[in-house]
């Protein structure tokens, strides 16, 4: 699942990993949404972390089609 | 005579009733903001983010404790609502920090944001925050 922190709480959007594999266009659409939204965000100064049940949130990079739950959030400044 | 007496106390009312209004409003703000559509999203991401212990820390004492993944002694205190994170070393105040989305947010996803720059990222974000020392 990808949510991106927005002034409307936060956008999401979830694919099937499995249906991803066996080549399902609708599943394999989404995470290709989900790839150009990232992108989109990443340019805009957005920080992405992978997160999951009990584990300590960590930054990466690069989209991950495999994260159980990936999180953007907005680019930061000092207040 | 009668009829423009009860016309002046009408208006009196709609007088009184104009003018607080706005002390209404300003009460009743806080309650209605939290039924807000993204304040809902936003406290559903919370709630998926947080440990149930953090969850309740968060709503029983007003801020989030988020240890520093490279100093054992350092914790950052997040607040529930708007304001400075406090950084916390060997039980004392050193240091407030001030840092904030460019985008506007829900309260409740600011707590989130905090978490996880500082969990994922916490060199960036203490690069990018101002820094007020506490001084005893």
């Amino acid at each position: 699942m990808l949510r991106v922190m927005s002034r409307r709480g936060d956008d999401r959007l979830t694919w099937d990993e499995q249906k991803v594999l066996e080549g399902n266009p609708d599943a394999i659409a989404a995470v290709r949404e989900a790839e150009r939204i990232f992108a989109e965000e990443r340019r805009k100064g957005a920080t992405a972390f992978l997160t999951g049940a009990g584990k300590p949130a960590q930054r990466i990079e690069e989209f991950d089609a495999t994260a159980e739950q990936i999180i953007m959030v907005p680019r930061v400044v000092g207040g | 005579m009668n009829l423009s007496f009860q016309a002046l106390a009408a208006l009196c009312w709609v007088v009184i009733g104009l003018a607080i209004a706005p002390l209404l409003w300003l009460i009743a703000q806080p309650y209605l903001r939290g039924w807000s559509r993204a304040e809902r999203r936003a406290s559903h991401l919370l709630r998926d983010t947080l440990t149930s212990e953090q969850l309740r820390q968060l709503t029983w004492r007003g801020y989030l404790e988020i240890s520093s993944p490279t100093e054992p002694e350092r914790v950052y205190r997040v607040p529930r609502s708007k304001g400075y994170v406090q950084v916390i070393e060997n039980g004392r105040a050193i240091m407030r920090l001030c840092l904030q989305p460019v985008e506007c947010l829900p309260d409740a996803d600011i707590v989130v944001l905090h978490k996880l720059m500082i969990e994922g990222n916490e060199e960036a974000y203490l690069q990018k925050a101002n820094k007020y020392v506490c001084i005893d």
